[in-house]
């Protein structure tokens, strides 16, 4: 399936010059590109017949990691493979749990798809957008109106495919806040082969005080429980103030129930979705767990 | 509409008028004239494209060729220098590994970069290493042989 | 027997070294100076009537060279079917190439364009206008049958296409003498073959009728033979030719489809070629495994001995018939009731018209789906009256020397399922494993499981209407090797490897001097029967060896003449011919060979000098012959699974196969067939499935995301053949087939091995994460 209206392939040379672009086709049907691999897909259904412009910001200079005191600042067009290969991320277990969810895809796709990318696919089934919900994740944007803006990731994904970016908007980094303390993070994912969508998949981010009490935790699913990954903030009011033993970690999977709607599709129902959810955060807490210092 | 683009392609440098819209795979198969990228699902669901660029393995057929100005790209006809097979090819060959064959050249390239990153992997590290190539003659039981052998020649 | 010195031998297949440096030999590589690229429109609709069709804006498209609609395509109805006659009597002939009056299945092509680029012609049929009037449609066999029901085909009262059914004994007397009646029904499901390189053809097509076709095919006869009908000229004036191998088939190539004939009237209408690639989408839509639905009726004394059987399977051929009415016979016979002993049978096969798409070939062709019944339910059975599920299988099975179930002109003359179940079990160890702890704490729960498949096939003698011969030429050349020309096909399972060690051996070669021509076509090569049906290494492999022996004739003859003694005194031997028993009389073969190509008066030291006469000429041998029989193999496998109780994911473990093949020619490439085969019988039971939107009949399943197949990861770690060999008497060397059992049987074992890890028997495929919750109860 071709792109038939396609009239200009930017490819920007620094951030102004592809925020300057985004400016000044707004009247246009102007598409980012950063890895390209979700494009295809959408591509290939014939989703983007429309599309008059693409602008590829891979050299655009958005690749920049900062990785320090306070966290992690990933430049939007930073791979996958990338990413993984970050000491804190190979080693830090509050990091863990986007470890993880960097590993599930194929070595091609993490050669090429890149965080902005990712996130603002707003795709459901995606895996690293459910890691970055838990880590209490948030997307930095420029250009349009506002000139520059940060998003909470939960704010950021507003519906199934939609992002809230506005015209002339470009993510330009994800931040990952640094988790003070005695935390530690994990993902699962259930899939249908090893090159796949998420059926379901649930990262979580737990930190526990010296007395081995939860301070803080995170719980999020993805993968067609709802319209977008989505926080569990009744697993969560579950899990803070607990000892995180074994009877809580299932109460704390069961009350996900309340925050998900998971939908029926060929590859499963709403039905099973929902009861493998339950199952999937328990083990992705219990996995979480097992990383604490 | 087209636009010029420059590939050093298994150390040949080519500049082409290449389609907006056209992918990687296209120009390396329609435009350069290579047979080892093979169009399986053109959707970055096979494994058959699988080429490096810059040393990376990627699906070719998704990757809009007008991203990649100026880079290096490797395909399985670049594998070898001369007449001696690429260790890796050898052992596809040696192993067993080929039947159909159409997977090969992609599955050999994902291989590539799983012995560049890590020349010792353990059988799991190898099937995932893979994990992202469809075969459907060999239940990859000689593709992990070859993969194997591979790593114990080098 | 004697000292076999190549076959046997798991030398490295001769197309092993041109893949893995790009692969040339493909046909989807194949360009042609001038040539056009086209595309087809297809129907949005499951059904509909075609009021009109307006290409005039796609005609005024810059680079469109030609649109092809139905009313240029011959109006011609036939069987599309490889391995029959294209009007064969037995076959249903409802096939059109496009047909002007009406859609049967969202994706039936209704016009095409050729145009300078493919994105051209892909722009062009968007601007196609077709009016369609929808009708009602129809999409299970059971609603089809149904009284009310659309009606797809004039000649087909209540959709049915066909309804073949055998019975002998006495059914009533057979279950009156039962201790216990076991009933059951077994569904399963629309799968595709998945070969990676896709549909293509690069055709050539003068004013003349004269046409050259490169295309992936699984036979290149059968290619020639239903193009031309559906073109409406004579058989001889399309050459088809061979490609060096093709990316995979496992019965996925095996018909004619729109696409062939298609390019072929762009073709003559641009004067120039035309090619046409299918997308991976138009790939899932063109053929698939027949969905079958069995209700299967045993009746079995206390010890385990059938007393009658009773099946009805209802097979969706989908919009055509096309394979759906040989399929529907293979199942029947040798998915149903030839692989046990039972007095009193009986069997309905109803083959039956919906708005989905077309059915089509695929490795088992109808056995696994009966396969899936009949090994399902002994397992039953044997849970149910505590009996061992090998001895059951052995009690029932039959025996080595009995006459074939199909065909009593022959004999079941070797038959190892006995030693195929006992190597088998010992290799898993089968006593240890049914009689441990499952897991009883923990989500996860192992089990272990059998299937067989008692009676299969090396090719299709005794079926009505389907070509079984083969052909063969060997050349021996001056430098002492071979070439060998078959128009048998290598669609990846090794043909070239086997049939030329197969010809080295009978022709007393070393490994490696025969050579498979790469060049051919069906203007200058022996006919054969298709790649499938696991009849090329027996049935090709036989012409291949008349075909050498027919060669060695002629060398002793020579070599005789040179040596002056009698041929019957001399033998070949890694490439040399001496006289029996006085080894310093020695040729080379390559002396030979250039003695009877070279000129009949040669110049010497003396002057001119004569030559013998009566050795000069090429050695060449030919064949052209039917098997002389089909013997049977047969496998037993075994697996081992662990099912998490919580997602109801299943992992298989451990799958070991022991097949009896007569004779392993290359054991190395034996293997990777039955790994593979593993692989797609894995898929299977577990996961795949082609999908449709039931409102619309669109296929949901188009690409790999949603279209899910066993990757190295979901493998298991351990595939373990066994081959038992059992060195058949009317086989090359012993050899009998091997390409089909493997896929037939791991479904109804993965779902024997399920059932005791789990206790819960499911008797519907895929068996999904889904199903298995579902099964136990948890959603």
């Amino acid at each position: 399936m071709a792109l038939y209206k396609l009239k200009e392939f930017h490819a920007p040379k620094n951030m102004q010059e592809a925020i300057n672009i985004l400016g000044k086709s707004q009247e246009a049907e102007i598409l980012v590109l950063a890895g390209g691999t979700f494009l295809h897909g959408l591509e290939a259904r014939g989703l983007l017949s429309d599309v008059e412009e693409l602008v590829d910001i891979r050299k655009a200079g958005l690749d920049a990691i900062r990785d320090d005191d306070r966290g992690l600042l990933i430049g939007a067009t930073v791979t996958f493979s990338q990413i993984q290969t970050l000491p804190s991320v190979q080693r830090t277990p509050w990091l863990a749990g986007l470890s993880d969810a960097l590993a599930y895809p194929p070595v091609q796709i993490r050669n090429t798809a890149t965080i902005g990318g990712c996130v603002s696919a707003s795709c459901p089934f995606f895996d690293v957008p459910t890691a970055l919900l838990a880590l209490g994740a948030t997307v930095m944007v420029k250009g349009g109106e506002a000139g520059e803006r940060q998003l909470a990731l939960p704010d950021f994904l507003a519906g199934l495919f939609v992002n809230s970016l506005e015209p002339g908007e470009l993510v330009t980094a994800v931040a990952i806040p640094k988790c003070p303390g005695n935390g530690a993070s994990a993902f699962i994912k259930l899939e249908g082969n090893a090159n796949d969508l998420a059926i379901v998949n649930a990262a979580a981010y737990l930190s526990v005080d010296s007395q081995k009490t939860c301070t803080e935790a995170y719980v999020a699913l993805g993968g067609g429980v709802a319209e977008t990954a989505v926080l569990s903030d009744a697993a969560r009011q579950i899990l803070i103030g607990s000892k995180l033993d074994a009877a809580t970690l299932q109460t704390a999977s069961e009350a996900v129930t309340a925050d998900i709607s998971p939908m029926s599709d060929h590859r499963a129902s709403a039905e099973y979705r929902g009861a493998v959810a339950k199952v999937i955060v328990r083990r992705t807490l219990e996995r979480a767990i097992a990383r604490l210092a | 509409m087209k636009k010029m683009l420059t590939l050093e392609v298994n150390g040949d440098v080519h500049e082409l008028a290449v389609e907006l819209d056209a992918t990687l795979l296209r120009v390396l198969r329609d435009q350069i004239g290579l047979n080892g990228p093979k169009k399986g699902c053109d959707s970055g669901g096979c494994g058959c494209c699988t080429v490096h660029v810059d040393g990376k393995a990627v699906y070719s057929c998704v990757c809009y060729a007008h991203s990649f100005d100026g880079v290096k790209v490797t395909t399985a006809e670049g594998l070898s220098s001369g007449e001696e097979l690429h260790p890796i090819q050898a052992a596809f060959v040696d192993a067993g590994a080929v039947q159909c064959g159409y997977c090969t050249c992609g599955m050999m390239m994902a291989a590539k970069q799983l012995l560049d990153e890590c020349p010792r992997p353990d059988e799991e590290q190898i099937r995932h290493g893979i994990s992202g190539n469809l075969c459907r003659c060999t239940g990859y039981a000689k593709i992990v042989d070859a993969v194997k052998l591979a790593s114990e020649r080098s | 027997m004697s000292q076999l010195n190549v076959v046997g031998q798991s030398l490295e297949r001769p197309d092993a070294y041109d893949k893995v440096t790009g692969g040339k030999g493909y046909p989807v590589n194949v360009k042609l100076p001038g040539m056009l690229h086209a595309k087809m429109l297809r129907s949005p609709y499951a059904h509909a009537r075609i009021v009109s069709i307006d290409a005039s804006r796609a005609e005024r498209l810059p680079g469109v060279k030609a649109v092809l609609l139905p009313k240029d395509v011959p109006q011609i109805k036939f069987c599309p079917v490889f391995f029959v006659p294209v009007q064969a009597p037995s076959m249903v002939l409802d096939f059109d190439v496009m047909n002007g009056e009406r859609v049967r299945y969202v994706g039936q092509p209704v016009a095409a364009v050729a145009a300078i680029t493919a994105d051209i012609a892909e722009a062009a049929i968007d601007l196609i206008d077709v009016e369609y009037e929808e009708l009602p449609a129809v999409f299970t066999p059971e609603e089809a049958m149904a009284e009310g029901a659309p009606q797809l085909h004039d000649e087909a009262p209540n959709n049915i296409a066909k309804t073949p059914f055998f019975e002998y004994g006495d059914l009533e007397k057979g279950f009156a003498e039962a201790d216990f009646i076991f009933e059951g029904t077994y569904e399963t499901q629309r799968v595709h073959t998945c070969y990676l390189e896709p549909r293509v053809c690069v055709v050539d097509m003068d004013r003349q009728d004269n046409v050259t076709i490169h295309v992936t095919t699984q036979h290149l006869f059968g290619t020639r033979e239903k193009l031309a009908f559906a073109l409406g000229i004579p058989e001889t004036k399309v050459k088809v030719v061979k490609s060096p191998y093709i990316g995979g088939g496992f019965g996925g190539k095996l018909e004619l489809t729109a696409m062939e004939p298609v390019a072929a009237l762009l073709s003559k209408k641009c004067g120039r070629p035309v090619r046409l690639e299918q997308t991976r989408q138009e790939d899932f839509i063109t053929t698939t495994r027949n969905p079958i639905k069995v209700y299967l009726k045993t009746g079995v004394k206390k010890d385990g001995t059938f007393t009658a059987r009773y099946a009805k399977s209802i097979l969706d051929c989908g919009a055509h018939a096309t394979h759906g009415s040989e399929v529907i016979m293979v199942h029947g016979a040798f998915g149903l009731f030839f692989n046990y002993h039972a007095p009193h049978q009986k069997w309905e096969g109803y083959t039956v018209y919906t708005n989905n798409m077309i059915g089509g070939g695929y490795r088992g062709y109808g056995a696994p789906q009966g396969s899936f019944a009949v090994e399902s339910q002994i397992d039953e059975i044997c849970t149910k009256l505590n009996l061992d599920p090998i001895a059951m299988r052995l009690q029932n099975a039959r025996k080595q020397g009995e006459p074939h179930p199909f065909n009593p002109a022959f004999t079941l003359a070797t038959y190892g399922l006995a030693d195929c179940l006992r190597e088998g079990a010992a290799k898993i160890g089968w006593e240890k494993a049914r009689r441990r702890d499952k897991g009883s704490s923990g989500a996860k729960k192992r089990g272990i499981g059998l299937a067989v498949h008692p009676v299969w096939v090396s090719g299709c003698m005794g079926f009505p209407d389907i070509y079984e011969h083969s052909g063969a030429i060997v050349k021996i050349n001056r430098d002492g090797t071979a070439d060998l020309a078959t128009a048998s096909m290598d669609i990846g399972s090794g043909q070239i490897a086997t049939l030329t060690q197969i010809a080295a051996e009978a022709l007393g070669l070393p490994a490696g001097a025969v050579r498979m021509s790469s060049a051919g076509d069906t203007d200058n090569l022996p006919f054969d029967a298709p790649t499938h049906a696991s009849r090329v290494t027996y049935s090709s492999g036989n012409a291949v060896k008349e075909a050498a022996l027919s060669a060695k004739k002629r060398l002793l003859e020579v070599a005789g003449s040179m040596l002056e003694v009698s041929p019957a005194d001399l033998e070949v031997s890694d490439g040399k011919v001496s006289v029996r028993g006085t080894p310093s009389k020695t040729l080379s073969v390559a002396e030979i060979a250039q003695r009877a190509e070279s000129p009949f008066v040669q110049m010497t030291a003396q002057g001119p000098q004569p030559t013998v006469m009566e050795e000069k000429g090429t050695i060449i041998g030919l064949s052209s012959l039917a098997p002389k029989s089909n013997p049977t193999p047969c496998a037993a496998q075994f697996v081992e699974v662990e099912v998490d109780t919580e997602t109801g994911e299943v992992a298989v473990l451990h799958a070991v196969y022991a097949h009896d093949i007569g004779r392993a020619i290359n054991p190395k490439a034996a293997e990777g067939q039955v790994e593979g085969g593993f692989q797609q019988g894995m898929g299977y039971a577990l996961m795949e499935h082609i999908q449709f939107d039931p409102e619309t009949g669109s296929c949901l399943t188009t690409d790999f995301l949603d279209y899910k197949m066993p990757t190295a990861v979901e493998m298991p770690r351990k595939i373990d053949s066994i081959f038992i060999e059992t060195d058949e008497p009317t086989g090359p060397f012993g050899a009998k087939s091997l390409g089909e059992c493997c896929v037939i049987t791991p479904a109804p074992a993965i779902a024997n091995a399920i059932h005791d890890a789990i206790g819960v028997r499911f008797t519907q495929l895929p068996i999904t994460p889904e199903k298995i919750l579902r099964g136990l109860g948890k959603i």
